[in-house]
């Protein structure tokens, strides 16, 4: 009984950074039509970013702050640069364009900042916390790495449902062309929707980074499972992503715990495979046309 | 005063509009009339910047609006409602009503407008909160228009607005529409398929075959005239 509640508090933890990277997709899925497989190495990108800012002298919060800076930064930049031109082209191309930037990015980091595996570090304590004379389960990192990511996708809700910032976002995402009608300048916000999305992908990297650790490649299957999530969810709907990708940290948790620790990465491309071979549109979505 | 002079599109190689030269002075209504593939709808795609021209200027005031982008020119005062109404579908009735304003500073004015919106429509004020999908054809119509009047326009596309709409409905719009050209000095472009409905609203029309200025006229001359009717519009 011990075990399950361990491993299911291990799998909603690790669950919740996978559901920042399946929300960063479905973000980024519902502005532009694209699957950001870069999303991973962005994340990657980022944390690097953060360590190197902590390497030099400063607190952890700092080099938190500029990965989430720099990760709206080089969202919003590679859509402005690289994905505007390719928007009204065949989806093809933004495919290996995405594929292009995840290639870069992973031949970039070693060369800037070294290849080697790098730890980094936690803001609070990853030892299990101990009252009186019994652990409990859980950590305070790991709690931190919940709260974050609940805090940020609350705030993200409320700017895209209370604000009318986040409706002009909604009109261009789900209507370009009546939107551009109505006065709003979608392309602003296409790129500032990238720019949140990598914002949310640079706060998973760094959430990843202190048990998956950081090397260039660290944050491949962080973004298999997040897309596996996503892809449960429906891929337009973000509760779904959420609810897919702490489905995914769950599985994966229990396989690692009850089967081998070994066997997990596999079990989420098992689960991915599966689910796109049962429903390619996903499990929470309900076939739900979009209109053009 | 919008002022369409020597309008040329083509898509690809066929031609679409034809030097087409129109305006539509302050406070009143030009119907646009025509067969399916006349020319109706790239015309107002193209004064709206969605399409843009070959050839030809489109002036609103002093403003040259070739060239432009449909946001800029949607923020210098041009309202399009687009051929099948173009609502958000995703969005609440609100949210669409909403849109349409977005761009303005002023936010108190915003809000008014969008009342004035629902008293021009009341049955859009009975579903504000719903999503816009669950709308019949008719209040999606009016949910369109109402949303083109929020951002306060000086010029006004409309594209077929008849379209799901019933004729006493339809009636009604129109003479609230009338009102409000007088009212607000709108220049009015009316795209209809229903050339009667649209004489008995229009100040002047005008009619397209094949990207052509057919004839032009006023509309009380061209409904009033049983041989440019029978000529040009077939009734
Ligand atoms: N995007 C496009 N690409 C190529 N040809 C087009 C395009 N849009 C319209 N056309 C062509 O241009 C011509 C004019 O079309 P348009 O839609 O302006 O006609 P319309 O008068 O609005 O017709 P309707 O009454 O059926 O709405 C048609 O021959 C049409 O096939
Ligand atoms: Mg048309």
């Amino acid at each position: 009984m011990r075990l399950f509640v361990i491993y299911t508090l291990d799998g909603i933890t690790n669950g919740m950074v996978y559901a920042a990277i399946a929300l960063a997709l479905v973000m980024i899925w519902r502005a532009t039509r694209i699957i950001n497989y870069a999303q991973g190495a962005m994340a990657m990108f980022t944390t690097y970013i953060a360590l190197t800012v902590i390497r030099h002298g400063a607190p952890y919060w700092m080099g938190f702050v500029v990965a989430l800076a720099a990760g709206m930064v080089i969202g919003a930049v590679t859509e402005r640069v690289l994905v505007r031109p390719v928007e009204s082209r065949p989806p093809l191309n933004a495919v290996i364009l995405s594929l292009g930037v995840l290639i870069l990015l992973e031949a970039i980091a070693p060369m800037l900042f070294g290849g080697q595996t790098q730890s980094f570090p936690v803001p609070v304590s990853n030892i299990d916390i101990v009252v009186g004379t019994t652990s409990l389960p859980v950590s305070p990192f790991a709690l931190f790495t919940v709260g974050a990511v609940l805090v940020a996708m609350l705030l993200l809700f409320l700017v895209f449902q209370r604000t009318t910032l986040g409706l002009r976002m909604r009109a261009a995402a789900f209507n370009p062309e009546i939107a551009r009608l109505l006065g709003i300048r979608v392309g602003r916000m296409l790129t500032l929707g990238w720019g949140l999305a990598a914002l949310l992908g640079a706060l998973a990297g760094m959430l990843a980074a202190p048990s998956v650790y950081l090397y260039p490649s660290n944050m491949d299957e962080v973004l298999v499972f997040g897309f596996t999530g996503a892809i449960i969810g429906g891929l337009e709907s973000p509760v779904g992503a959420v609810a897919g990708a702490v489905g995914v940290g769950l599985a994966l948790s229990y396989v690692s715990g009850y089967v081998g620790a070994d066997l997990a990465p596999l079990g989420g491309f098992v689960i991915l495979i599966v689910v796109l071979m049962l429903r390619p549109q996903g499990l929470f979505s309900f076939g739900r046309q979009r209109q053009v | 005063m919008l002022e369409i002079t020597d309008l040329t599109v083509a898509y690809g190689g066929v031609i679409a509009l034809d030097s087409v030269t129109l305006s539509v002075p302050e406070g009143s209504i030009t119907a646009v009339l025509g067969a399916n593939g006349a020319g109706k709808t790239t015309l107002v795609r193209t004064i709206s910047g969605l399409v843009k021209p070959r050839q030809g200027s489109v002036m609103l005031g002093d403003h040259q609006l070739v060239g432009r982008s449909p946001e800029a020119i949607a923020r210098l005062g041009v309202g399009h409602v687009p051929e099948g109404h173009g609502i958000v579908s995703e969005l609440t009735v609100d949210e669409n009503l909403r849109l349409g304003g977005l761009w303005r500073r002023d936010r108190a004015d915003q809000r008014v407008a969008i009342d004035e919106a629902y008293e021009l429509f009341p049955p859009l004020r009975v579903r504000r909160s719903v999503s816009a999908s669950s709308l019949s054809g008719g209040e999606r119509q009016m949910l369109s228009i109402g949303r083109a009047m929020v951002a306060r326009p000086t010029a006004l596309l409309l594209d077929e607005p008849s379209l799901g709409l019933a004729g006493a409905l339809l009636a009604q719009i129109m003479q609230r529409l009338s009102a409000l050209v007088v009212e607000r000095r709108l220049s009015v472009l009316l795209i209809e398929q229903n050339a009667r409905s649209a004489l008995s609203v229009a100040d002047q029309a005008v009619v397209l075959s094949l990207g052509r200025v057919e004839m032009s006229d006023t509309a009380e001359r061209l409904a009033g005239d049983d041989a440019l009717r029978h000529a040009y519009l077939g009734f």
